[in-house]
Order: C-alpha cells, then sequence, then structure tokens
C-alpha cells in the first residue's frame, strides 16, 4: 500500500495490524507520531454538556414566562392607541357643509348661532374648538345670527368679518365681494382696509373696486324670503345667481353683461323669475331644455 | 434516542436531545475555526435558543445544519475572518523521556512552530484536522457534521499534514 494511502488510514484509525505495522516502518513514523501527539496541547477547553444543557433550559423558560405576559399587553395597548387615535381624528376633525345649486340650508352652531346657507355654498368650522375659537371658512353666500360671546370670524378669500354678536349677510362670489350688517357691529378686513359696519352699512367690492351704496333698509335678505333682489347690478351677477338658484345654465348671446339691473326676482317659479330679469332689459329668452336656457336680444 | 422527523422540537425532552447530541461538537468546531476570543460557550447557547425560538420550522433532521449554520454566522459577525492563533497547554508530550533543559528547550521551540504552523492551516483543515486529532473524531463523522464529502474531509485533513510537517521543517 502506498504511504499516503497508510498515512489516511491512519489518520482515521481504521489500520489493521499488517497496515499498522507497514505504517510503523515508514520513515516519517517519528514525525508523525511526535506531530500527532503535540496536537494534542491544543485541544479545546472543558465542555459540561448537562451543565450548559441547564442554562439553555433556563434561559428558554424564562423567556417564555416574560413573553407569555408581554403579549398580551401589547395587544391591548396597540389596540387602545389605535382607538384613541381614531376618536380623536374624528371629533377634532372640521365641519363641512356645503348646498349645491337651487338649494338653501339652516345650519346651528354649537353655540346657538345660525347660519342660513344660499346656494352653491360651503361653510367649514371646527366643532372641539367652538368654544374657544369662533371661526368659520365661507366660500359662497350666508346670513348669520351670531350670539354674543368670544369673537365671531368669517373668513373668506376676498376678506374677513368679525363681530361680537350680531346679524349680517356676507356675499363673495366671483370678484364679488359684500357684506351687510342688519344689526350689532361688524368688521370687515378686506386686504389693509379695515372698514366697521352699523345697521343698513354694506361694504361692496366687484372686481376689485369698492362700490358705495345706500342704506339698506331690510331687517334681513331677500334670499331668505326665497327671492333674489338687485340694484344696479352688473347683468352677469343677476344671471350668475339665477344659475345658482335654478340650477341651470344660462347662455347669453349678445348681450352686454356689464348693463346695470335694477329689480329682483322669486326662486320658486322659473318662468316668472325669467320674465323678471328679462322684460325689464328687453330680452327674450327660449328654453333649451330642463338645463338651458338661452337669453337674446329682441 | 430515535427521534422521529415528525417530531416537533418545540418539546423540552427532544431538544434536550438534541443540545446532549450536538453542543459539544458545536463548541469544539466553534472553538477550533474561530479560537476562544469571541465566546464559542456563549455562541452555542445563543444557536440552540434560536432553534428554540424557531423550533416551530426546523424538523429535527434539519437541527445540526441549522444549529451550525447559524452559530457559524454569530462568530463570523464578531470573528470577520481574523487570524487564529490558538492556545496550547505546556505539557510534555508522551514521546519525551528525556527532561535535559536542551531537550525541553527544542520541545518549547518546536510547539512554538506548531502553533505558527497550525494557524496557517485554512479554516477548512485547521477545522477538519484538530476534530479528528485532538476529538479523535472519524473521517466520516467530521463529514457529517460539516455537511461535506468524506472524501473531502480526507483532503482537508492530509492537507493539513502535509502543510504542517512542511511548515515545522522550513521554519
Amino acid at each position: 500500500m502506498k504511504r499516503e494511502d497508510l498515512i489516511k488510514k491512519w489518520l482515521d484509525n481504521e489500520l489493521n495490524v499488517q497496515e499498522l505495522e507497514a505504517f510503523k516502518q515508514l520513515e516519517d513514523y517519528n514525525d508523525l507520531v511526535q506531530l500527532s501527539d503535540s496536537v494534542m496541547q491544543f485541544k479545546a477547553p472543558e465542555y459540561n454538556t448537562s451543565e450548559e444543557l441547564n442554562t439553555a433550559l433556563m434561559h428558554i423558560n424564562s423567556e417564555q414566562r416574560s413573553k407569555n405576559w408581554l403579549r398580551p399587553v401589547l395587544r391591548i395597548a396597540a389596540i387602545l392607541a389605535l382607538s384613541f387615535s381614531v376618536y380623536y381624528y374624528t371629533t377634532t376633525l372640521d365641519t363641512n357643509i356645503s348646498t349645491l345649486a337651487a338649494q338653501k340650508t339652516e345650519i346651528q352652531l354649537p353655540d346657538a348661532s345660525q347660519i342660513s346657507l344660499n346656494a352653491s355654498s360651503t361653510i367649514t368650522y371646527n366643532k372641539s374648538e367652538w368654544k374657544t375659537n369662533r371661526d368659520i371658512s365661507l366660500k359662497g353666500e350666508a346670513f348669520f345670527k351670531v350670539t354674543k360671546g368670544s369673537k365671531f370670524n368669517v373668513n373668506t378669500s376676498a376678506g374677513s368679518v368679525t363681530v361680537l354678536g350680531t346679524q349680517f349677510n356676507i356675499k363673495q362670489r366671483n370678484n364679488y365681494f359684500e357684506v351687510i350688517c342688519y344689526e350689532g357691529s361688524v368688521k370687515v378686513t378686506h386686504n389693509t382696509n379695515i372698514v366697521i359696519l352699523k345697521p343698513g352699512n354694506s361694504f361692496l367690492l366687484i372686481d376689485g373696486e369698492i362700490i358705495a351704496r345706500e342704506k339698506e333698509i331690510a331687517l334681513n335678505p331677500s334670499w331668505i324670503n326665497n327671492k333674489s333682489t338687485f340694484k344696479s347690478m352688473p347683468f352677469s351677477y343677476v344671471i350668475r345667481e339665477f344659475e345658482r338658484q335654478y340650477n341651470v345654465t344660462i347662455n347669453p348671446q349678445d348681450i352686454d353683461l356689464k348693463q346695470l339691473f335694477t329689480g329682483s326676482f322669486v326662486h320658486n317659479n322659473k318662468e316668472l323669475a325669467l320674465k323678471s330679469i328679462t322684460l325689464p332689459l328687453n330680452l327674450n329668452y327660449s328654453l333649451q331644455n330642463n338645463k338651458a336656457i338661452v337669453l337674446s336680444r329682441e | 434516542m430515535n427521534i422521529d422527523i415528525s417530531d416537533n422540537i418545540c418539546n423540552e425532552n427532544l431538544f434536550s436531545t438534541l443540545f446532549t447530541k450536538y453542543s459539544k461538537s458545536l463548541h469544539d468546531f466553534l472553538y477550533y475555526k474561530f479560537g476562544e476570543s469571541f465566546n464559542p460557550k456563549d455562541k452555542v447557547q445563543d444557536a440552540f435558543i434560536k432553534l428554540w425560538e424557531n423550533c416551530n420550522t426546523i424538523s429535527p433532521n434539519k437541527a445540526k445544519s441549522y444549529l451550525f449554520t447559524v452559530a457559524n454566522n454569530l462568530m463570523l459577525n464578531e470573528a470577520a475572518h481574523q487570524k487564529v492563533v490558538l492556545k496550547y497547554k505546556n505539557v510534555k508530550p508522551k514521546t519525551s523521556t528525556n527532561e535535559t533543559p536542551e531537550f525541553i528547550l527544542e520541545g518549547n521551540e518546536y510547539m512554538k512552530k506548531l502553533q505558527s504552523a497550525i494557524a496557517n492551516l485554512t479554516e477548512a483543515q485547521r477545522t477538519a484536522f484538530l476534530l479528528n486529532r485532538i476529538e479523535g473524531k472519524k473521517h466520516r463523522e467530521i463529514a457529517e457534521l460539516l455537511d461535506i464529502s468524506t472524501k473531502a474531509v480526507e483532503k482537508r485533513i492530509y492537507g493539513a499534514l502535509k502543510k504542517l510537517r512542511e511548515d515545522i521543517k522550513g521554519i
């Protein structure tokens, strides 16, 4: 047998009696044995299996116990945290109320203040903060009856109105911003302008221009009573209000939309309303379908 | 004790059996491969605990591979392939009969050369060689522990032997 094979067999402790004799005859025999013996001194430290096993078992048992109470506690804590945040989130959300075309609505605020909302308008306020902060955002037109209390703020894109307890109307449409005070006193802020309105006073801004007006005699805006009234108002605004109240689209043909209109139309009779806005200006109307109307000159 | 493949390791008895069967081999393997610096005993504990934590997903016949792989990785995270120099105890080799100072000096020098030579082996060679020579493991046993062929084990051990002898003669 080759030397290499003998050595390999020796390494694996597989030498039979004869092979062992042959191995002992090898030149390297002494060297190999010395090497093999000396290597023993590099033995790994003692390993006490039963002791180590105990340590391992202790560890897994204590882990079991500590994990067992922790998991249900964590689950409960997670559910509580989640429900609390959902509750908090939903109760602190802003309240949004909108009207569509041909729709009006009444709103009562947490402090008993009342708002009448005209068609195609939106108000936004925060119920949970109402006690300390009476802030409302308005897009469109609304009539406010504010109970006495802390400052009442209405914010629109054109300007803001602050009152303490009073009745006033705010109309904010495209390029049109109007505040009419019916009772109490109203502070209007527009850009850097501040105006204080007394009952009957109004603040009107059309296309960026402040327009002076006569004193308002009525006790509340006419639209509350389902009638839109205009005094020397550019006809385009009349048309737009008509569209809002009746949920129609008006197609003016070759009409001067800047001409001033004085008059009114009712909200509950389309034919009559159309006559009200066309006759004074010598205009004709024709109904296309339920939704569209064409106005033309006579 | 017969371990059924369908048995679940999440059972203290089975776990203990596996521990008794593999812990020392694992410990020695880690020691010979990585030395003592990174606490082979702790890594054995950690590997078995990981086995317990994952006891639902490991079948008993995969336990050994799992343990060796996990322990090896735990070590690598710390040891990162540093050169391993094993210590030796200054015990007189069996074959020496004389105690002249000269012989003892020679003995010390020999041990130093041997230590250096062992440190120069590859991890694979060193581990297989020492498990065989010191722990008396057969080639087949080592093959099973390391998930390699018996032939591969033989090659590593013989290669180690050859290299050691050359190194010692050469230095």
